[in-house]
Order: structure tokens, then C-alpha cells, then sequence
């Protein structure tokens, strides 16, 4: 056989369509998808409901967070404003023993996993490396190295596939677990990714990449980054990849089930790209204005997830006003606990930090814990003086 | 009770901030996290939210101020029995921006023994401020921890105590000598930490490492480590070789032949005590704002010159046969071996410069002047020339008097040789000072008496003060 005629193996993926799919306008009202929307059709009101809480309570959450910081409280804060559709619509498709791997701003989906706001804040605080247990949640620890934790992902989902080729799988996992990858359009230049996606796509591994493209990483723009959409990268690598409308939480949610349905079913990996905004800055040591227009700030707040959302689920009698209320309040005492967690939260013994490193002592670890010492010491004599 | 908001870190590593303008006044009501102002950091604009309810009692700083993390920003008394407070279980070591106020009634105190209290004798200062990493008291040090030594160096085992080099100690090579040429150093069998940078601000470059090797392969050519060049030869190439004479070189040899063909020299020398010079270089070394800077013997003995120069005018002066010019002034010449031969850049009006800077002028100049980069505009007009032959290992020598100039310095190694002292012999720096002068219009004595005062100035470097 020639060379040439060599492609038997190979997918011949249609591309993505570039117009994200939408199954909730803008203004509210409801639109017809031929794939997706069966997905949402029969979902119960109690779902519904839930999608809604869980998007306002991290957004109050999220901005109690940000105020925190400006108080001098946390280190640095990741504002996720204007994802919160996104996160949720992808976290409430999975099962909850599906692994997520994060980047570092996954609020949503941490806390929809149960993680709670103190475990959250560890880190921003900087009194704890994780504040979590990854296994307790099947949620990993967020990973600020962008595009790394596409890597862990690929790996965690090499030891399903080899666990379950040799029959060990441990108790109480299933053998069609999906495993999450997230991460952001600025992530998708980075090698780490493209290394990740090859290997998913050569090993056929249950991977779920979920890009949320809000648009900038920090002050670069996504067109900067990318001439084509990012889902048209999956082709690349050989596998699916879709575009959605990440602020329209019923399409994400849409979307990620059939994806996730076919992973499940031995389908290989699969790439969503949700399309949404950062409403806030990349962190709280940035200044969006400097690198972006008033406009489209303002475009971007006419397409909000959660206002979209309460508008169809009120006009729908999915949920009444005093449901919505009764809501903010939650998210009002959570921000409330918050708060008070945050202030209450003490400091990490850091010797902690050296002796967790290795299985045994060592030479670099007890040189650098000495250091640290000596450092700390100096501190302690200048009170001393004063 | 009054509830002051310090000035918090709202970027990273941020040590400041303007007030840009205040969203609300004496008086005014305000709820955890309304916006109370805007201010403007290196970083960004941002709104600040306040972290307690109750009445706005003052406005600390006025818009357009600048006030540096962990100051007052804004006091808020709480209404009675509402408002938010700081929880007063928050541990002491936990970071705030939120410090209850001592001087007002009812106000919360800190916990008993905690290790704030050391601050508390101020009432005005802020507790904390900058952030969850650091609180004020530990934002400033005053201890210098010794160096990280995590980075592999060749010849020092990883643990090893720093050490200190001619380039300074383990955190000046750390940060002097990047990845690739501690990589190169290593590649090499070169010891870093012995290298003084040439580089820009002391940074050790590669044509460093690369000289030291070469220089460290010469010498064990030398040793006889490599094999005898072929019979008949003293060295491996042609038996005899033509070399051109140009740029430095030939500039060189025709200063020298015209300076010592009419000048007539006249050298006097004289030995030194220089242990409390020894003293003072390395307390300047320690000094972190020297860091960097060439804190070497010529530095003092610059300062000694001029010095020495005020007190004998007529060292410091150019001949013209028919009548001599004193200058009032010193432009001092440093003369530099180079790969390219000898050159004599001058600092022009050294009598002005501080010690540092004088410091920092004699290190860019010897640094340019190594790598070629001396100008000849940069050699005009000097009026007196040092020459360190000390760096060299030798001990005194006659110099050739630069074309113009009626006074050449010369310095001779340090060495600890024994010395009495008070009818004692005890171990002590010595260097051997000297130099060559332009005997028509320097005598013997008057090129002693200036030669003393720089030996006086040496071994009582307080003089300097006078």
C-alpha cells in the first residue's frame, strides 16, 4: 500500500461550526437547537433551579472575594465574573466522581463539588498550598502553571485506561469515568496542551477538554492568539470539538452531556470550547482598562448569563420571586461566612511545607529550611529592637 | 468604638499608593464594602471597599496624597450594637488591614502576649496593612539572611558554607553570573565566585569565564602539565614571528618613548602600614549600597591623592618649558592593562566625587577600559595618574609619566608582613607606595612630602574626614 493511501486510522472530523450553539437567547426566550435540545428538554425544575443557585451564589461569593483582597485580606484574587454559566453548566453534567482538573479559576465548579469557601480561600490567603483534598472531591488542586493541569489530566486518564485493561481498577471507580481538562484560550498556546492533546487523541483517553474562552489572557486578545476558533483545533488532533454559548448555561450543560456521553462510550477525547467574557480583571493585580473598550465591556454585560437565566426560568414558572430571594440571601450568608472564615484563618506552619516534599530527609529541602529559618529569625530580632 | 482601614496591598508587592478621590465624607454611613475611594497604584486604578459599617469619623489622607501601605486610610466609629467588627478570636499572627484603634473608648485591644504587642507603645501605628504576607513590623529587616546556597557552583558542595569571592558572596553570584554562565563555569572547571564581572553593574559574561579558564590552562601549561613544544623552540610556533605594532600599542609606545625621552623621571618609594585601610574596605564591602563596586586599595589611594594633592599643589601641574601650570582641580588617570595594551582613562574633577561615587567611577571606568571600550577622548586631560601594580603581585616599580602629567602614583600588593609596632613585631598590611615624577619641577622632597601624605592617609584613613 502507498504511503499516500495510508488514512484508514485516521478521523475525518467536520469542523466545528463557528456560531457557538445556543439554546438560550439573550433576552431569555427559548431557541430551537435539532441536536442539542433534547438535553435540556425534559430536565426537571429542581435542576433547573439548581443551575441558577449555584451561579449566584459563587458570583456573590466571587465578589466578596474581591473586596477581601482590596482589604487587604487575601494575597490575590482570580475574579471568575461572567463564567459562572460556563463553569456550571459543564460541572452539573458530570457525574461527581468525574476528575476535574482545574485551572485557578474554577470557583464555580469548586464549590458546586462541595468544596467549601474556606478550603477555597487557602491558597489566596497564602496560609495553604491546597486548601483541599483532591480525592475527598474529585476535584484537583487549581494549578496557576497554565496548561499543566491538561497534563495531569491526559495522565489520570491513562491510569483509567490502564486500570482498567488490567482489571485494576479500584473499588468504587467506574470504568467510564470522564476526566475534565479545563482551561482558557491563553492556555491553548502553550505546549503543555498540544502535548496533552496528542497524547489523548493517540491513546484514545476519556478526556473532556473545556475551554472557557473569556476572551483575554490578561491583556492579550484571543484573536491575537488563535486565527481560527479553538474548537477547530480538536480536528487537528482528531477528535470533536464544538462551539457553545458559555454564557447560556442550557447549551453548556447541552453540549458537555453529549460529549461526556460519548467519551463514556469509548468514543475518545473531545474539545468544548465555551464562548464567554471575563467581566473583571485577570486577577486582582490587574487593570482591564488599560487594555480594553468601555464597549466591550458593555456588549458583553447585555449577554449575561445569570440575568438571561433568571428571566426564562421567572417567565417559564420555573421559579418564582420569592425563589430568587430566597437565593440572594443564601448567597448573602455565604459571603457573610466567608468573611468570617477568611479573617478567622490562621497560617500554615511552613516547616510543613519543606517536610511533605520528600519520603526522606533532604540535603536541598533541610539547606532551604534552614534558610527559611535564618530568614524568619531576622525578622524577630528587628522587633526585638524596636 | 473608632476602627481604622489601613492602606492594603491591592496588587502585588505593591508599597504604595494615591488617593485619587473619596467617594464619601466625614459623616456619611457606610456598609462593609461600599466603595469608600478610589486610589492609584503603580499597577491600577482601583475602588477600595471598606471592611466595617458605621459613621465615616476622618479622612486620613487627602486626595492627591500618597500614602505608603499600612497607613491610616479612613476611621469608622461602629454604631452601637451594629456594624461589623473584626472577629476578636482572630489569631495575632493573621494578617489585617483592620486595626481597632487603643486611644478610643471601648475599643477592642490585642490579645495578651501576642507578637504584636511590641508595636503597641505607638498608638497611631498601623498594626498591619500590607497584605496577608507581611505586617508592618516585619515588612522592613534589618538582618541580612546568608545566602541561599541551592545553586550548584563548581567546587563548593552543595551545603557548604558560603563563601566569599573576589565577586562578592554566594547572593552577588547568584545574581551576577545568569544560568548559562554559571553553566559555562561549571563546563569549564571555573570557579565563579572568584570573577569580577566586567558586564554591566559587575555582571560576570562569558569572555569572564572564558579568561579565567584560558588563564588557569596557561598556568598549568606553565606547571609543565602539557607536553615540552618541539625541540628547539621555547613554544609550539614559527621560530620568528612579525608582529605589527598598531591601535593601543603603538599609542602606547609612542607616550611612553616621548614621556621618557623628555621627561626626566624621579621615583621615591615608601612602605606602608595600610591594616586600618584593610579595615574600612571590608566594612565598605559589607556595606550593600557598595555592592557591586570595585571596594579595592586604588579607591582609598584615590582619595588619598587628592588628598595629598591639596597639600602639595606642585604635583599637580602639566610643564610647558617656558612656565608650568598648577591646576586647582584633579583629573585623575587609572591606569589599565588591557588585552589591548596599556590605557589611562581619566576621571575628570575627582576632587568632587564622594567615596562611593569615586568608587562607583573607577569601577565603569576599568570596566570599560577591559573591554576595549575606552575612547581616547577619555584619556585627555589628566593631571595625576595611578598605577596599581599591586594587582599584578608586585611590590614597586618605575612608571612612565603619562605625556602632560607631572605625577604618576604607584601601589605595590598588599601583604601582611611583620611590622613593629610599639617596639613589638606584629603581623600587619604593607604596601609598598610610590611613584615617578617629572623632576623639573618635582624634587626629591617635595615628591616625598607627597608621597608621605598619601602614606599618611593610608595608614590613618580618618584623616579623609579632616
Amino acid at each position: 500500500m502507498s504511503p499516500m493511501r495510508d488514512v484508514d486510522h485516521m478521523n475525518d472530523f467536520q469542523l466545528a461550526d463557528p456560531v457557538p450553539v445556543q439554546l438560550l437567547r439573550e433576552d431569555g426566550t427559548l431557541s430551537e437547537h435539532p441536536q442539542f435540545s433534547s438535553y435540556v428538554e425534559d430536565l426537571e425544575d429542581e435542576v433547573l433551579r439548581e443551575l441558577y443557585r449555584h451561579m449566584v451564589v459563587e458570583r456573590r461569593f466571587d465578589a466578596e472575594a474581591t473586596s477581601l483582597q482590596r482589604q487587604g485580606q487575601l494575597a490575590l484574587w482570580v475574579p471568575a465574573l461572567g463564567q459562572e454559566a460556563a463553569q456550571i453548566g459543564v460541572i452539573a453534567a458530570l457525574r461527581s466522581s468525574d476528575r476535574v482538573f482545574p485551572t485557578y479559576r474554577e470557583h464555580a465548579m469548586a464549590l458546586y463539588r462541595g468544596i467549601s469557601p474556606e478550603e477555597l480561600m487557602g491558597t489566596f490567603r497564602a496560609t495553604r498550598h491546597s486548601g483541599w483534598d483532591p480525592h475527598t472531591y474529585d476535584f484537583n488542586g487549581y494549578s496557576v502553571v497554565l496548561a499543566t493541569q491538561t497534563l495531569h489530566a491526559a495522565g489520570w486518564a491513562m491510569g483509567i485506561t490502564q486500570d482498567v485493561a488490567t482489571g485494576s481498577l479500584p473499588e468504587g471507580r467506574a470504568a467510564d469515568e470522564v476526566v475534565l481538562a479545563c482551561l482558557g484560550d491563553g492556555a491553548t498556546s502553550q505546549g503543555d496542551a498540544h502535548e496533552s492533546m496528542v497524547f489523548a487523541s493517540s491513546y484514545q483517553l476519556p478526556v473532556l477538554y473545556f475551554i472557557q474562552n473569556n476572551h483575554w489572557a490578561i491583556s492579550v486578545p484571543q484573536k491575537t492568539q488563535s486565527r481560527t476558533p479553538l474548537a477547530h483545533r480538536a480536528a487537528g488532533y482528531g477528535f470533536e470539538g464544538i462551539r457553545v454559548d458559555g454564557n447560556d448555561v442550557l447549551a453548556t450543560y447541552a453540549v458537555s452531556r453529549y460529549m461526556t456521553e460519548q467519551i463514556r462510550a469509548g468514543g475518545g477525547p473531545k474539545l468544548v470550547e465555551a464562548v464567554t467574557y471575563r467581566m473583571g480583571a485577570h486577577t486582582t493585580a490587574d487593570d482591564p482598562t488599560k487594555y480594553r473598550s468601555r464597549e466591550e465591556l458593555e456588549e458583553w454585560k447585555s449577554r449575561d448569563p445569570i440575568s438571561r437565566y433568571r428571566s426564562w426560568l421567572l417567565t417559564g414558572s420555573k421559579v418564582d420571586q420569592e425563589y430568587v430571594d430566597q437565593v440572594d440571601q443564601e448567597a448573602a450568608d455565604l459571603a457573610s461566612d466567608l468573611r468570617t472564615a477568611v479573617l478567622a484563618m490562621e497560617p500554615m506552619d511552613l516547616e510543613r511545607v519543606f517536610d511533605t516534599v520528600y519520603a526522606e530527609p533532604h540535603r536541598q529541602v533541610e539547606v532551604e529550611k534552614s534558610w527559611l529559618k535564618d530568614y524568619e529569625a531576622g525578622f524577630a530580632e528587628e522587633v526585638d529592637h524596636e | 468604638m473608632t476602627q481604622t482601614f489601613n492602606l492594603p496591598d491591592v496588587g502585588e508587592g505593591l508599597t504604595e499608593a494615591d488617593i485619587v478621590s473619596w467617594r464619601v465624607a466625614v459623616g456619611d454611613t457606610v456598609e462593609v464594602n461600599d466603595v469608600i475611594c478610589e486610589i492609584e497604584t503603580a499597577k491600577s486604578l482601583v475602588e477600595l471597599p471598606v471592611p466595617f459599617a458605621g459613621t465615616v469619623e476622618e479622612l486620613v489622607a487627602g486626595e492627591g496624597e500618597t500614602l505608603e501601605v499600612g497607613q491610616p486610610l479612613i476611621r469608622i466609629s461602629a454604631e452601637p450594637g451594629g456594624g461589623e467588627t473584626p472577629p476578636a478570636s482572630r489569631p495575632a499572627s493573621a494578617p489585617a488591614a483592620i486595626t481597632p484603634d487603643e486611644n478610643s473608648s471601648g475599643g477592642e485591644t490585642r490579645q495578651e502576649g501576642s507578637p504584636d504587642q511590641a508595636t503597641t507603645e505607638d498608638q497611631q501605628q498601623a498594626l498591619v496593612g500590607s497584605g496577608p504576607k507581611a505586617d508592618a513590623p516585619k515588612a522592613r529587616r534589618r538582618t541580612r539572611p546568608a545566602a541561599l546556597d541551592l545553586v550548584d557552583l563548581t567546587g563548593l558542595e552543595m551545603g557548604e558554607a558560603p563563601r566569599r569571592g573576589a565577586g562578592g558572596d554566594f547572593a552577588d553570584i547568584v545574581q551576577k553570573a545568569s544560568p548559562p554562565v554559571r553553566a559555562l563555569a561549571k563546563r569549564l572547571g571555573v570557579a565563579v565566585w572568584e570573577l569580577v564581572g566586567s558586564g554591566r553593574n559587575g555582571q560576570i559574561t562569558r569572555d569572564d569565564v572564558e579568561r579565567q579558564a584560558q588563564q588557569k590552562s596557561v598556568s598549568r601549561e606553565s606547571a609543565g602539565e602539557t607536553p615540552p613544544p618541539s625541540l628547539g623552540l621555547l613554544y609550539d610556533g614559527p621560530r620568528e614571528e612579525k608582529v605589527d605594532v598598531r591601535g593601543v600599542r603603538k599609542a602606547t609606545a609612542l607616550n611612553v618613548a616621548a614621556s621618557a625621552s623628555t621627561v626626566p623621571h624621579v621615583s621615591v618609594f615608601k612602605e606602608v602600614d595600610v591594616t586600618a585601610t584593610m579595615e574600612l574596605r571590608s566594612v565598605l564591602r559589607d556595606d550593600p549600597s557598595y555592592q557591586g563596586l570595585a571596594v579595592s586599595p586604588m579607591l582609598f589611594a584615590a582619595k588619598a591623592i587628592i588628598w595629598a594633592a591639596r597639600r602639595n599643589p606642585q604635583v599637580n601641574a602639566t610643564w610647558h618649558d617656558t612656565h608650568y601650570t598648577l591646576c586647582n582641580y584633579v583629573n585623575l588617570g587609572i591606569a589599565a592593562a588591557t588585552p589591548r595594551g596599556l590605557v589611562v582613562p581619566v576621571i575628570h574633577e575627582a576632587h568632587t566625587y564622594t567615596t562611593k561615587g569615586l568608587a562607583a567611577a573607577i569601577t565603569a571606568l576599568t570596566t570599560d577600559a577591559r573591554e576595549g571600550r575606552t575612547t581616547p577622548a577619555e584619556m585627555q586631560g589628566g593631571t595625576v595618574s595611578i598605577t596599581n601594580i599591586g594587582s599584578l603581585g608586585l611590590d614597586y616599580g618605575t612608571p612612565i609619566l603619562p605625556p602632560g602629567q607631572a605625577s604618576i602614583v604607584m601601589l605595590g600588593a598588599v601583604r601582611t608582613k611583620p611590622w613593629v609596632v610599639k617596639g613589638q613585631i606584629v603581623p600587619r598590611e604593607v604596601m609598598t607606595i610610590g611613584g615617578s615624577f617629572d623632576h623639573r619641577l618635582i624634587d626629591g622632597d617635595l615628591a616625598g612630602a607627597f608621597v608621605s601624605d598619601i602614606a599618611s592617609v593610608l595608614e590613618q584613613p580618618g584623616l579623609l574626614l579632616g
